[in-house]
């Protein structure tokens, strides 16, 4: 008889076809979280502030001028709650990678999130606390202004996605994009400017893009103190498409139909890209004109650049978010002016920066109710106060009531203690309904963006006319939005 | 205890080891080879199992079955081809400048009587800053508001922002690249260079050669398989270069230096299509196995050469 055949021998091919996929597929699924578990409850006459004291939560935000003024001043919370807070602080990007991975792990090392609404909120709000549910408990202490209080704009469109009802950040900054210049070169070679170009160069509510446009290109030829008139945050980043934005919106172009609502509101669906429209064709032809004349090193700056630029004296005047005003009085004090975006055919767009603080939803126990606690007190009227009083920071508050404080009224004008205040005028006409500049609020957006500061980049380097740019960009963001989003 | 009880358990792992068809030095060494395998095996086979999968992040990570949607996409994706092409300008650019640099520069360290010892020390400072450094240090020396280059360049009449243009660019960032890799290369060459034999070069200057056909002729041939040493080293770098470019361009401007490494990135943990990025993960898989194949075959042909 001849003997059995030997069995098939075990090779890398085999082991791969039998079990490796599977495994693979089973090592990644397996990785799933529990519920999580509620808070204990308060013990009768508790102090509802102390309820978790002894608790350490961890706070990951970008690195913003609110974040490193709470940074700084965290005895009063510590005091108060008996709380430890450990603050992470990154750029946006690396903070939104590293929430999506901690919500995916499951294991809450971040309890209370820096909730960006267009790379954080949109995509992964079902990872985000309805924070209705802790503001309404009375095992809380009670909110020391109402919800309401919150700059209703902003409460929105940082706070909340779709018409679900749910609340799931609170607004903790707001920074948004105004027009900065050189108050000193404005002042010397007005009159000059006037007779030269016109028209009244000195930046208002009614300047248009046109006229900056000129202004920019007068200062280039016959300043001597800053070598160029404008700057601009150009660089292949997302503060190329915020950059952009503002001119786009104010030619009447948008990214989708009903723009505002996408903004405001949110969408998972927001329906074709617009930007081939020839309105939006024609604010890139403008942009394009105007970082063609631009300081040299607009391409290869993002909002920190041109900040520093504006401050270095390199550049009279750049659009930039009103939150370096701080940084601004203090490199330049009385030198730096703010005004509302110039005008474009269509109106004056300002895009929001805004962003909302929430918790995580994997946090559970007592780290969720010191969470809370955290959000509650970050996002007082107090600590709105006093992050605008801090040395290091310079809050943006998002709270009407801190606007209406005496202390803060007065400081809107020089000499200020409060330098952010300064852009106050400027950038209550930038909430206006009619400037305010939202972008869109969809799940997919981080792509989306991507795909159009890339196609601007190329239209900047001179690969690509403004019309190829606009048209790339919609054809890559209606193939982006087709794929829908799973989170 | 009997002899025969004494060597018991060493006949039963003999026996086992003959089932499994293991050698003595197989036995060794099968801890050490499972280790590894697991370790490469079980990420190989999850980056498999997701691309082919839409992947769930909330809530646990969780695999959808997308079937062949990621491979189609990867495979008709215009912007990722052209990064494949950036990514093997870039490889074949930077390598180029870098061994024919190290060679030149092993050479005259060679040659140097005195002082050899510091000169080498200072040569291979680069290599010991961390690529992010090395990032920073040359935005912030590109910079057109502060940097030194730039206002040199300024100075020569050369305005404009070198990381705001396309093709200054990839320059800056390839010459950063090979600022930092040129001395690996040169000492791995220098290490050559110590063992010519010296009788041959002896014999080469007896035939009249001059000190260019030595090098070419006699120097060259002999340093060829450390050479490829060098070259097969850079070369799996090079594939997954990232940090550099990633602190000064981040890939632009116009996607000018965004090559497959950043591709990867952007996929995987900016816009998490983890099985998209499965995808671009495989096939850099691929390409570095073809190329460490490649390298290692000619090395293989060089090594058995009389």
């Amino acid at each position: 008889m001849p003997p059995a055949p030997a069995p098939p021998p075990f090779t890398r091919r085999r082991f791969l076809g039998l079990g490796g996929l599977g495994l693979g597929a089973a090592m990644l699924a397996g990785c799933s979280s529990p519920a999580a578990a509620p808070p204990p409850a308060p013990t009768p006459g508790e102090d509802l502030w102390r309820r978790f004291a002894g608790t350490t939560i961890n706070f990951i935000s970008e690195n913003t001028a609110p974040t490193a003024a709470i940074a700084a001043n965290l005895g009063p919370f510590a005091e108060l709650t008996g709380v430890t807070v450990d603050i992470v602080t990154l750029e946006l990007q690396s903070l939104v990678q590293r929430v999506a991975l901690d919500m995916a792990g499951g294991q809450a090392q971040y309890d209370v999130v820096y909730a960006d609404p267009y790379q954080v909120l949109a995509p992964y709000r079902k990872g985000l606390v309805d924070l209705r549910t802790l503001v309404d408990d009375p095992q809380y202490p009670p909110l020391d202004q109402p919800v309401e209080d919150f700059i209703p704009t902003q409460l929105r469109a940082a706070g909340t996605f779709g018409t679900d009802g749910a609340l799931y950040a609170l607004p903790y900054d707001a920074p948004t994009m105004i027009w900065q210049y050189r108050i000193d070169v404005f002042e010397k070679y007005r009159d000059r400017m006037a007779r030269d170009l016109g028209f009244d160069p000195a930046p208002g509510p009614d300047s248009t893009w046109e006229q900056y446009h000129r202004t920019a290109a007068w200062i280039n030829e016959h300043v001597s103190e800053v070598p160029y008139g404008t700057g601009h945050q150009a660089k292949q980043h997302d503060s190329l498409m915020c950059d952009f934005s503002n001119v786009l919106w104010s030619y009447g172009g948008d990214y989708f139909a009903d723009g505002a609502g996408v903004g405001l509101t949110g969408s998972d669906d927001p329906g074709p890209c617009l930007l081939a429209s020839e309105e939006a064709v024609e604010a890139a032809e403008f942009y394009n004109d105007l970082v063609g004349i631009a300081h040299p090193g607009s391409r290869g700056w993002d909002w920190d650049g041109v900040g520093a630029a504006l401050r270095a004296g390199e550049v009279a005047m750049a659009p930039n978010w009103h939150e370096y005003a701080a940084a601004n009085e203090e490199a330049l004090p009385g030198l730096i002016g703010y005004a509302p975006m110039p005008r474009g055919p269509v109106r004056s767009a300002n895009i929001y920066g805004g962003t909302g603080i929430g918790i995580s939803a994997t946090s559970e126990g007592a780290r969720l109710g010191a969470a809370w606690l955290f959000v509650h007190w970050a996002t007082s009227q107090a600590t709105q106060l006093s992050n605008l009083e801090s040395s290091v920071g310079g809050g943006t508050p998002t709270r009407r009531s801190v606007y209406e404080m005496p202390e803060v009224e007065a400081a809107t004008s020089r000499p200020s203690d409060l330098p952010n205040m300064l852009t106050a005028d400027a950038v209550t006409a930038a909430w206006e309904p009619d400037r305010i500049g939202l972008r869109p609020k969809i799940p997919m957006w981080n792509e989306c963006d991507t795909a159009v500061f890339t196609e601007l980049s190329r239209m900047l380097a001179g690969r690509q006319s403004p019309r190829a740019a606009m048209e790339r960009s919609a054809n890559r963001i209606d193939q982006i939005v087709s794929r829908g989003w799973v989170a | 205890m009997t002899s025969a009880a004494r060597h018991a358990p060493t006949r039963s792992a003999a026996t086992a080891g003959r089932r499994f068809g293991l050698t003595f030095n197989g036995r060794l060494m099968a801890p050490g080879v499972v280790i590894l395998g697991a370790l490469s095996f079980f990420p190989l086979a999850a980056l498999i199992a997701m691309s082919f999968s839409r992947v769930r992040l909330l809530g646990g990570v969780r695999l959808e079955w997308a079937g062949l949607d990621n491979w189609e996409r990867a495979f008709s994706d215009p912007e990722l081809w052209r990064s494949w092409g950036l990514t093997i300008l870039w490889f074949t650019t930077t390598l180029g400048v870098e061994m024919v640099l190290g060679v030149a520069v092993a050479v005259a360290l060679s040659r140097l009587v005195r002082a050899r010892g510091v000169v080498l020390a200072l040569v291979l400072l680069p290599m010991f800053a961390a690529p992010a450094i090395v990032g920073l240090l040359g935005r912030y020396l590109v910079d057109p508001t502060f940097g030194l280059y730039a206002w040199m360049l300024q100075g020569a009449g050369l305005d404009g922002d070198i990381l705001g243009d396309p093709v200054t660019a990839f320059v800056a960032v390839a010459l950063m690249d090979v600022w930092e890799w040129t001395p690996l290369v040169a000492l791995i060459t220098l290490a050559g260079l110590s063992g010519v034999n010296p009788s041959v070069l002896e014999a080469a200057a007896l035939d009249g050669a001059d000190q260019w056909t030595t090098f070419w002729h006699v120097v060259l041939p002999s340093i060829q398989g450390i050479l490829l040493v060098a070259l097969l080293i850079r070369s799996m770098d090079a594939v997954r270069y990232f940090d550099v470019i990633t602190v000064t361009t981040n890939g632009g401007p116009a996607d000018a230096t965004k090559i497959i490494p950043l591709r990867l990135y952007e996929a995987a943990f900016r816009f998490f299509d983890l099985g998209y990025a499965a995808v671009i993960g495989l096939m850099m898989l691929v390409l570095t196995i073809a190329i460490a194949r490649l390298f290692v075959r000619i090395l293989s042909g060089k090594g058995a050469r009389p």
